[in-house]
């Protein structure tokens, strides 16, 4: 292992000890609840908190990824907020080690402000995680950065969403929520990029796992998106609109660098849309609808810039029986212009579906006073006929100590399908959680 | 004549309080009392609470958190935030609920570290409060017009009534017993039974204070009897009437809490 690995491990063993010891005062404090009152606690702007884990995955088969372990990792969170009157400062950073990059590093997950400069406007400056919309692990309006990378090798779900540095304004008008946020630099998903798992490139027309050599053409230009939201009677409506560009590269262009060469760029992509999020038959309904517009490629006729699409999604959840909850999702994803596509498609047979669709189940199982929780998602395409199984069972031992195990299994009939591609990707992992 | 005939009445009502002649004999006016005792003191409200949660191990965990409340009317619908500050996992996490007497409650989840305004569904009213013994419908009170009530027995101290669901599939017992304290209206004892007449699962109130004139349960207990687990709830800076404006029970206080309500 390396130096700076064992440093991180003595610190990690540290945060344990600490957290150990805090653990008993809690029980100390506990134990004097036979006491009338409460004792007064010291009320401090500055609250500390945060936990160290660690993770480790294996890939249930071989691959031409470099390790067989996507995951291997130990991490120490430091979370640091000050509330004041006026305003609001968080911030929450990461000492990792990361042995797949073989490195340790220091990765700040948020560093906002946040503040309300009239009675109806809140302003939030910095790092931050942005979400919106109804889906379920699919998302049509957030056009917001993903963690990919961390969602397939078993991450907590947190890490889903990366972080950008953005600027957010919400205005109260009426009944009426507007948001407004701009990032100066785009911030793309973490997508694969073959040093933990392997892709399709239609290029190679094959599974490769470039890692270093994936080189892909950066832009710092600006991103925009907006909402507008409002409830009436306990039924959430939204609009949304978004200026930027596709969160993924999945353009091709000339290399700046080496000509002749083509390289993976973000194209430009403006997107509009609309949900809306209901109670009905004891559970919940929602639906959502985005059209990206692939402003590069307007009449979908280049091969190197993906197409313009419709994204429709219709979902329900509800509690089954007690402590049991199901959803499902149905989703269709419409190239626009398909048949220009297919035309200058250089592979037509291996092109997507028109009308790409997609079932998703969700089971979630709490037992214990919910300190044991089962849950299954799965992803299933009867059109790409392909899917994506994720179990996982978290243990919550105490307020301390969280365990969790699960699986990111895929499965198609095909090497270039959404989740087909990533059958060798598939992987079992576990974590241990303590919290501070 | 009309002057006598009011002193009469009045000495009546004063003797009669010594021969229970006072007593409430219709069960429904009985739960109206103790619906607006425990779930609508005032027109709103602030607390602090925590609950530790015992496991049949004996293994604790603890949450801590601040309510706000605003009745929209007595008996009617009902504004409800809960925002977290321990354990260290789930703070900043908000819960927001609309209490609706006619239909099913609205209730949303804010998850701080996905910036996710999550919504749950209305179905999953007896599950658990953030992991406590606590339902969700213990919080936020149940509604008397899902049950059918009998008074049992009046005694010096309580009103005890037999309350039975009108739809046995949405509940986990087959029926609960009450016992409400005859001059606050507080229910002081209940306990669940399943169809077997075994007693599930008991909520009980340690300790009560006056609080602006309104009898406040300071200190409960949710046991369940098949294997000793339980919850203990504790309330502290228990503030009434405190003019808490409508707007603030919106989405815009599950990411930008109203500091100034949460002192």
């Amino acid at each position: 292992m390396h130096k700076s690995a064992m440093s991180i491990v003595s610190i990690v063993f540290c945060i344990f000890v600490t957290c150990q010891s805090m653990a008993s005062d809690i029980e100390k404090s506990e134990d004097d609840w036979s006491d009338d009152d409460w004792s007064e606690e010291v009320v401090s702007p500055w609250r500390f908190s945060g936990f160290a884990e660690a993770g480790y995955g294996y890939l249930l088969q071989s691959n031409i990824v470099q390790t067989n372990s996507p995951l291997s990792e130990i991490t120490a969170r430091f979370n640091l907020d000050y509330s004041a009157e006026s305003f609001e400062l968080v911030s929450k950073g990461e000492l990792i080690y990361d042995d797949v990059l073989s490195n340790t590093f220091w990765k700040t997950r948020e560093l906002h402000i946040s503040f309300s400069p009239s009675n109806n406007t809140d302003i939030k400056l910095g790092r931050q995680i942005l979400t919106w919309g109804t889906g379920d692990y699919i998302f049509l309006n957030d056009l917001f950065a993903k963690n990919w990378q961390s969602f397939f090798s078993g991450r907590d779900d947190q890490y889903l969403k990366a972080p950008s540095d953005s600027a957010k304004g919400t205005w109260y008008i009426g009944d009426y929520a507007i948001d407004l946020t701009w990032t100066p630099e785009f911030t793309p998903d973490i997508y694969l990029t073959g040093e933990r798992f392997s892709f399709y490139s239609p290029q190679a027309q094959s599974i490769v796992a470039p890692a270093d050599s994936f080189s892909v053409q950066k832009t710092k230009r600006a991103q925009w998106a907006t909402r507008v939201s409002t409830n009436r009677n306990g039924v959430e409506y939204a609009f949304y609109g978004y200026k930027g560009f596709w969160p993924t590269p999945v353009g091709m262009t000339e290399n700046k660098h080496q000509s002749q060469q083509l390289q993976a760029y973000f194209p430009k992509m403006n997107a509009w849309g609309a949900s809306i999020r209901l109670p009905l038959a004891g559970g919940l309904f929602n639906v959502e609808y985005a059209s990206y517009n692939s402003i590069e490629d307007n009449r979908g006729k280049s091969p190197t810039i993906a197409n313009g699409q419709n994204r429709f999604l219709l979902g329900f959840e509800r509690e089954v029986i007690k402590d049991l909850t199901a959803s499902v999702q149905f989703y269709l994803e419409q190239t626009k212009h398909f048949d220009a596509f297919i035309a200058h498609s250089p592979i037509p047979k291996l092109a997507v579906d028109k009308n790409r669709q997609l079932l998703t189940l969700r089971l979630t199982y709490t037992a214990l006073q919910q300190k044991l929780i089962y849950r299954v998602f799965t992803f299933y395409s009867p059109t790409d006929n392909d899917g994506y199984l994720k179990p996982s069972i978290t243990y919550r031992y105490n307020d301390l100590w969280l365990f969790s195990a699960g699986a990111n299994l895929f499965w198609g009939n095909e090497k270039h399908t959404f989740f087909g591609q990533h059958q060798q990707n598939s992987n079992v992992w576990f974590r241990i959680k303590a919290q501070f | 004549m009309k002057v006598l005939s009011t002193a009469l009445l009045l000495s009546y009502s004063f003797l009669s309080s010594f021969v229970h002649a006072n007593d409430l004999t219709n069960a429904n006016e009985i739960i109206t009392n103790a619906n607006l005792a425990a779930y609508y003191a005032a027109d709103d409200g602030s607390a602090q609470a925590r609950m530790v949660i015992v496991d049949a191990q004996g293994n604790k965990q603890m949450r801590q958190f601040t309510i706000l409340r605003k009745d929209q009317e007595d008996l009617g619908n009902q504004d409800m935030l809960v925002f977290f500050s321990r354990p260290t996992d789930v703070q900043g996490t908000v819960f927001r609920v609309v209490k609706k007497v006619t239909s099913d409650d609205d209730r949303w989840l804010y998850l701080p570290a996905l910036d996710l305004v999550k919504r749950i569904s209305a179905g999953d009213k007896r599950t658990s409060f953030v992991g406590a013994h606590f339902f969700y419908e213990d919080v936020s009170g149940r509604n008397p017009a899902e049950d059918n009530f009998t008074l049992l027995k009046t005694d010096d101290r309580f009103y005890t009534l037999k309350a039975v669901p009108k739809n046995t599939n949405s509940v986990e017992f087959d029926h609960y017993i009450a016992h409400i304290d005859k001059n606050t209206f507080l229910p002081m004892q209940v306990d669940f039974y399943s169809s077997q007449g075994k007693k599930t699962r008991s909520l009980a109130v340690l300790k009560t204070k006056v609080i602006d004139g309104f009898t406040t349960v300071m200190h409960s207990k949710i046991t369940q009897h098949s294997d000793g687990s339980y919850t203990e709830m504790q309330f502290r800076k228990v503030k009434y009437n405190l003019g808490l404006p409508d707007n603030i029970f919106s989405e815009r206080s599950l990411r930008n809490p109203p500091k100034a309500w949460l002192k």
